[in-house]
């Protein structure tokens, strides 16, 4: 399964300050585009990385392909393997198992009942939901604590019920903003690991993260975003080529330097135009 | 909107809920450790209070009494009977009244002068002090037992009977209401603020958790990542949040109830007060639970709204404060004596329903009352889940700021050309619609009588103009503004011919039958015509209902239901709701079938001439036998019969049956789809 966007922007709105006039202070409302017509498109069974700075609109992506927020312009489709088209958001959710640092789960439920909770929302019958978290169980070591109460897990067992949620339908596609954030290396370790088996299994990963070395031996290609653009798209080996680099760290200073160079010639060359005219 | 998905979240609305132990302490204590507590406390307090006096004595002080003896005596003679202590201080030195009173050594000092050539007894005492207000009380009560004495010895000195000279003729009061009557109004004073205070309790917390509390938790992002829609996340929400507040009343209701048993077994073991007959309860308490069911949705409905701009707990709590204190003093409504149910304040929220159990425990049982009030909030829960359903965006929920994503009055440059209205925009339309007769149109009524008729009638047709132009709807296809053929236009002379007969019919079977129904309304309209030009009724009663009745009914609301649903439903709850729309219980028996045949019309053949035009005869002709009925007997003599007879009645029927079957035939065989 493969996840398609075009066109994909986002508007959101900032207040800026104008400075003082007469003694006021003054602000306004402005529009900018936090996603800034995106277009990309995954292949069947990689690890695609989404990097970028704070702010680059990492987010806002990742969760408009999850469909969690409607797009002001572009399409979101997933492609099937019998390269049917689904656009509609809802039955888009369904081919996708979408974690963030922000999906946080019902403390007061145990593993098993959010599990079964979300079984019945997926439409799951019950004989294949329990086959489903009998094999979760395994993979993610959950028997010791899949009857507990959520907000008495550690972390680490947190991440990992989290984990047992977006695999309970069998997605086709996994978006993971920026699984391992604040985890020991061990809980770390442990999804960089699920990731890799599910991309064994031909399952796509779309990934965000802000640790260069785990997205240099993990990733498959490297999307590198910068204010709501995508402003480099490669495998890692080759970005780091194309930029003279030997890590993934440098080569993403030395795009973001070029992308900042860019734009500032950009700006310089409207001015012009402007002055021209 | 899917059934088992909503399934689902409210199952785990509820568990999520339950599993909390703060919302079993307001649901599950309030109502079955504190009212008893309360009830308990009180009596305890009313009766310690009462038995103050006896238990205690005052000290009394004197100052220039002509003969201190024996008013001293006289006041240990009557000590018994009025259930008193005295004790008499004399100060060593001579002192006057402020300072004994000031040394805190006498509650009460009882000083003697002259006025009026009369002795005058001056009862010198602190009103800041509890005990020193009681003591003067008492020695009040003891100049005026003293007082008494004096007149009776004059009186017999004279040789009279003092009895017959002071009390010359004797009176008392009997109270013939019933033990249950009098329970039950003290029942209603107090009852309906109990009841929104626990159905408040039992809501607020639920609502804020439910939604700010997610928020806060971010869960709501987890949600939203499964293929789950708003509407039904905010479904479940609603139906979770009503479920608690629904279940934290009915709670309320069944500790009341163990009370009053409990109260009605210690008054039979007293045996002073006589027996209760809590059975003469029931009827009460269960249109009461009904209410509370219908207001417990409204009371959701309107938390939730105040919670989904909140972000977090706290701020939740700051915003739902003001709508408690609202509730609150609503909820007071009931203790307020002159205040009772009327056309205005039926429609008040919170007021109408503290109003409504107010009169139900008086044992007025008021079908339109009672009805109105339930329409009037599911009304209100209506609007209030459009709105929460317009604020829970997916923008909302997952950066907290839902004035940014008020779309409720959303700019009209982003409506989609020519649609069709939805529910929400029925909902929306016709609560405004309900308003505004009942608000606008009532005073329009009062300040230019048949003129605001006109007024309100023209208020629904530019509102409902309004809407259409504001949705940007399709005129031509919402309001059914269609070419009609010429014989449909004879279909619907017969259609109102048939309809005349059989409503005839159906009225007078029905007004026998239930000789109760209220033609209230009827007889007050019918009030308004006296003495006006024909031309101006023909107007106001026949040609502006017609028209603008019609585009709110068989054009906005049809065409709506119609998109939505099948043409037979469309076609019957456009009648229903014509029909509770004139909000009499005679009235909409009457007028729904009629409404179920102007909406089929229009179904049929597509153009709204037709039903203005059955309109337009139908309410001529009940204006003209209201006028002219007596000149018109001659022609129809049926009118003449009060009752008809069974021969009428069949003659009646068949005319009836047989012009309108013929006026339903000549319609088309397909209905015309507006859209």
């Amino acid at each position: 399964m493969n996840i398609e966007v075009k066109g994909l922007c986002k508007r959101f709105s900032r207040l800026v300050s104008d400075g003082e006039t007469k003694g006021r202070r003054s602000s306004r409302k402005e529009e900018f585009l936090a996603v800034d017509h995106v277009d990309l498109s995954t292949r069947q069974g990689e690890i695609l990385g989404v990097l970028g700075p704070n702010g680059a609109g990492k987010t806002t992506l990742l969760r408009m392909m999850g469909t969690l927020l409607a797009p002001d312009e572009g399409t979101v489709s997933v492609v099937g393997e019998d390269g049917a088209v689904i656009s509609d958001p809802i039955a888009v959710k369904s081919c996708i198992g979408y974690l963030s640092e922000n999906t946080h789960l019902y403390g007061r439920f145990s593993t098993r009942e959010l599990l079964h909770t979300i079984s019945s929302i997926y439409g799951l019958t019950p004989e294949v939901r329990d086959e489903r978290i009998e094999q979760i169980t395994e993979v993610l070591n959950l028997s010791a604590f899949i009857d507990n109460r959520i907000e008495r897990l550690s972390t680490g067992q947190t991440q990992r019920a989290n984990i047992a949620r977006c695999l309970i339908h069998s997605p086709g596609i996994y978006i993971f903003d920026e699984p391992t954030l604040g985890l020991d290396i061990i809980s770390s370790e442990s999804i960089v690991s699920f990731m890799k088996g599910e991309r064994e299994q031909g399952r796509t990963v779309l990934y965000s993260t802000h640790y260069m070395e785990e997205a240099q031996y993990l990733c498959d290609r490297i999307v590198m975003l910068w204010e709501g653009r995508i402003i480099a798209e490669d495998t890692p080996q080759r970005l780091m080529e194309q930029t003279a680099t030997d890590n993934l760290r440098d080569c993403f200073r030395a795009l973001l330097d070029a992308g900042t160079r860019e734009r500032a010639e950009e700006t310089e060359v409207r001015k012009e135009e402007g002055q021209d005219a | 909107m899917r059934k088992s998905v909503v399934g689902s979240l409210y199952r785990k609305e509820i568990l999520d809920i339950l599993r909390d132990k703060k919302t079993i302490l307001m649901m599950i204590v309030v109502p079955l450790i504190l009212y008893p507590l309360i009830f308990v406390g009180s009596i305890y307090l009313a009766g310690s209070i009462l038995a103050a006096p006896t238990s205690k004595g005052y000290i009394v002080g004197f100052e220039g009494l002509r003969d201190e003896q024996a008013m001293k005596d006289f006041m240990k003679e009557r000590e018994g009977e009025h259930h008193y202590t005295f004790y008499f201080y004399s100060p060593p030195e001579k002192k006057d009244s402020e300072e004994m009173l000031r040394d805190n050594r006498v509650q009460a000092v009882l000083r003697e002068s002259v006025s009026e050539n009369r002795p005058y007894y001056e009862i010198a005492y602190r009103a800041s002090d509890t005990d020193s207000q009681t003591a003067a009380g008492m020695v009040e009560t003891i100049l005026e037992d003293y007082r008494d004495e004096l007149r009776r010895n004059e009186i017999s000195e004279a040789g009279l009977d003092p009895d017959t000279v002071l009390r010359p003729i004797l009176y008392g009061r009997k109270d013939y209401s019933s033990n249950e009557e009098n329970a039950g109004y003290l029942v209603g004073l107090i009852v309906p603020f109990l009841m929104i205070t626990s159905i408040l309790m039992g809501a607020l917390y639920p609502a804020i958790d439910t939604t700010a509390g997610e928020k806060e938790r971010g869960t709501l992002e987890t949600l939203l990542t499964l293929p789950v829609n708003n509407l039904e996340l905010i479904a479940a929400k609603f139906l979770a949040t009503s479920t608690i507040a629904m279940a934290a009343a009915l709670l309320n209701i069944l500790s009341m109830g163990f009370l009053a048993i409990y109260m009605g077994d210690t008054m039979k073991l007293a045996g002073g007060g006589g027996s209760l007959d809590l059975r003469s309860f029931i009827p009460a308490a269960l249109i009461m639970l009904l209410c509370v069911f219908v207001f417990a949705m409204f009371v959701s409905a309107v938390c939730l709204c105040a919670c989904i701009f909140a972000r977090s707990f706290k701020e939740a709590q700051n915003y739902t404060t003001p709508l408690l204190l609202l509730f609150m003093i609503g909820g007071m409504a009931g203790m307020i004596p002159q205040l009772s149910l009327n056309r205005v304040t039926i429609m008040v929220p919170v007021v109408n329903v503290v109003l409504l159990i107010s009169e139900l425990f008086h044992f007025h049982y008021n079908l339109s009352q009672i009805a109105t009030v339930l329409f009037a909030n599911l009304a209100y829960t209506g609007i209030a889940v459009v709105i929460m359903g317009r604020l829970f965006s997916s923008e909302n929920i997952l950066f907290g700021d839902a004035a940014a994503s008020l779309r409720l009055l959303e700019s009209r440059k982003h409506m989609k050309p020519g649609q069709i209205p939805g529910i929400g925009d029925v909902i929306l339309l016709f609560s405004a619609l309900l308003i505004v007769v009942l608000f606008v149109g009532s005073t329009a009524v009062l300040h230019f009588g048949l003129y605001g008729l006109m007024i309100e009638q023209g208020l629904i047709l530019l509102l409902v103009l309004l809407y259409a132009w504001y949705i940007r709807a399709d005129f031509g296809k919402v309001l059914h503004l269609r070419k009609v053929r010429p014989v449909a236009v004879l279909s619907a002379f017969l259609c109102w011919a048939g309809s005349f007969f059989l409503i005839q019919l159906f009225g007078s079977l029905l007004t026998s039958l239930f000789p109760g129904l209220s033609t209230e309304n009827a007889e007050n309209l019918v009030a308004l015509w006296q003495g006006k030009p024909i031309w101006l009724l023909v107007l106001v009663v026949a040609v502006f209902p017609a028209v603008c009745e019609e585009a709110a009914f068989r054009g906005f609301l049809l065409s709506a239901l119609e998109h939505k649903y099948k043409g037979a439903v469309a076609v019957v709850f456009t009648g229903l709701i014509f029909g509770a729309y004139h909000m009499s219980l005679l009235q909409f028996l009457l007028i729904a079938p009629l409404g179920i045949l102007l909406s089929y019309v229009v179904w049929k053949e597509g153009g709204i001439v037709l039903s203005i035009l059955i309109h337009f005869l139908n309410n001529l002709s009940s204006l003209l036998l209201e006028q002219y009925g007596e000149s018109l007997q001659d022609v129809l003599p049926f009118l003449k019969e009060e009752q008809p007879g069974a021969a009428t009645a069949a003659g009646l029927f068949m005319a009836g049956f047989v012009l309108l079957s013929a006026g339903l035939l000549l319609l088309r065989k397909k209905a015309q789809p507006s859209s």
